[in-house]
């Protein structure tokens, strides 16, 4: 029995046959056929002429590249060779010259954003309150400084709600039945036609009474919530966009009043640019992700700048 | 191998010597095409013209020894046959369904081109018919004449992996030409 449990005659020893045509290659020997060694044994003789052959003199085929090889060098040996000084520099142009890009665009950005910011809070000095009254539709350089007390709501108006209140004035002057033919011609009202009473003649309408009011009262926030009662009363005056020069007359504010503030050109100039303003809100709330409150709020632009009101 | 005369030779061929660069180049081409032919048949000369325009340069910024600048030479001539079997492998010209059997590469047996041409090609061929990874071993240790540490850094293997790939590839060549009596 073998080790294991098996008959030997069941499991016969059956010696392999070695090869012998294989020859038993040493380290030393695969060493010495590496190097190039002579001393490499018998067997291994054919193998040491292979890796011989494989390093023998080139043939000219092997050589037919070289005038090619020589005009290439011959090109690059005449060029300026660049330096890895060079060649860093080079690099590194174009990636600090971005880098300048970027913190000048930012650097203008937070300018322009500031000064427009301290713009709309009204902070400037006059010069450049007004320039920026006139480019952005910032507020009136002091406004409310050179207006008397308690007009404050005029200064409000002349800086910024002028187009506010020409929308109002609109349904007023759409309302009357009759003034609806006679009010669109006009779309800046003078005083004398809209303003005095004169005028009801020529636009006025008894019967127009009530969608005067409508108009009046809905459009001019608390001014209009005094001038409702007086459009009421006036029916036939409160119509058209010369509505403001009335209304103003009726709190009492007549002579300040005196020039209409509906939508004139001048008016609408002073309120900014329309286009200006828009794209100045635009890429000031792209920047901060905030709304950015409309021309003329003074109070709401400081606060959203973060200033003390 | 050139010896203590390559440090002369580089500095003179990076200076702009012609005749510096060309005993350069006369040195290392040979051994260089007959290690693409092996790794990349039927392209050898293309990608030796790249692997000498890449050279040439580079080769103001070149430091370092016969045996850097060897290694060099064969890892661009390598990247170079590598990217052209990509290449080749992304775009094949043509199906191997449309050639007619006339037209099929005959790849003659490797013993036979050896007892035929008692030459380099012959041992090109018998080394060709290792595996890749052997054959490109020996053709580094020996027709390059880098030694194990560099072959390994070209191969991104380590050395031990290339010693004993040496080995099997050795083995390998005895027994090839045990078996078919060739004798060059």
């Amino acid at each position: 029995m073998t080790g294991n449990d098996v008959p030997d005659v069941d499991m016969p020893n059956i010696p392999q046959p070695q090869r012998q045509d294989e020859p038993v290659v040493t380290d030393a020997d695969l060493v010495a056929l590496l190097a190039g060694t002579a001393d490499v044994a018998p067997g291994l003789r054919p193998v040491a002429d292979v890796l011989a052959a494989l390093v023998a003199e080139p043939t000219d085929m092997e050589l037919a590249g070289e005038e090619r090889a020589l005009a290439r060098f011959r090109r690059q040996a005449g060029a300026p060779v660049p330096t890895r000084r060079a060649r860093r520099n080079a690099n590194g142009l174009s990636s600090r010259f971005g880098v300048k890009v970027g913190a000048s665009v930012t650097a203008v950005a937070v300018v322009l954003g500031g000064g427009a910011a301290a713009a709309f809070a009204d902070v400037l000095p006059a010069p450049i309150q007004r320039l920026a009254h006139e480019a952005i539709g910032a507020p009136i350089p002091h406004a409310r400084h050179t207006l008397p007390s308690g007009s404050r709501s005029a200064a409000h108006s002349r800086s910024g709600m002028h187009s506010r209140s020409s929308t109002h004035g609109k349904p007023a002057a759409r309302g009357g039945p009759g003034t609806g033919r006679q009010g669109r011609p006009h779309p800046t009202p003078s005083p004398t036609s809209h303003g005095n009473p004169q005028g009801q003649g020529k636009h006025g309408n008894p019967q127009g009474k009530g969608k005067g009011q409508e108009g009046q009262g809905s459009g001019q926030g608390s001014q209009g919530n005094g001038q409702g009662n007086q459009g009421t009363g006036q029916g036939h005056r409160g119509k058209g966009q010369g509505q403001a020069a009335s209304q103003g007359r009726g709190n009492g504010q007549g002579n300040q009043s005196k020039r209409p503030r509906g939508n004139s050109q001048a008016d609408r100039r002073k309120a900014g640019h329309p286009h200006l303003s828009g794209l100045f809100r635009l890429v000031m709330e792209s920047l901060t992700s905030r709304p950015v409150p409309r021309p003329g709020c003074g109070v709401a632009a400081a606060r959203w700048a973060g200033w003390p009101a | 191998m050139i010896g203590e005369e390559f440090a002369d030779l580089l500095t003179a061929a990076q200076s702009g010597s012609e005749a510096a660069f060309s005993r350069l180049w006369r040195n290392a081409n040979p051994a260089l095409l007959r290690y693409l032919r092996v790794i990349a048949p039927g392209a050898e000369e293309d990608i030796a013209a790249e692997t000498w325009v890449h050279v040439v340069r580079g080769l103001a910024s070149f430091r370092g020894g016969e045996q850097a600048w060897r290694a060099w030479l064969f890892t661009t001539a390598r990247r170079r046959a590598i990217d052209l079997a990509r290449h080749r492998s992304r775009r094949p010209e043509a199906a191997l369904d449309d050639l007619t059997a006339a037209q099929l590469p005959s790849s003659a047996d490797s013993a036979e081109t050896a007892i035929e041409n008692l030459s380099t090609a012959a041992a090109i061929g018998l080394l060709a018919g290792l595996p890749p990874m052997q054959a490109e071993v020996i053709l580094l240790r020996v027709v390059a004449g880098l030694d194990t540490e560099s072959v390994a850094r070209l191969l991104r293997k380590s050395p031990g992996a290339v010693r004993v790939a040496a080995h099997r590839g050795l083995r390998r060549l005895a027994q090839i030409t045990a078996d078919t009596g060739v004798t060059l």
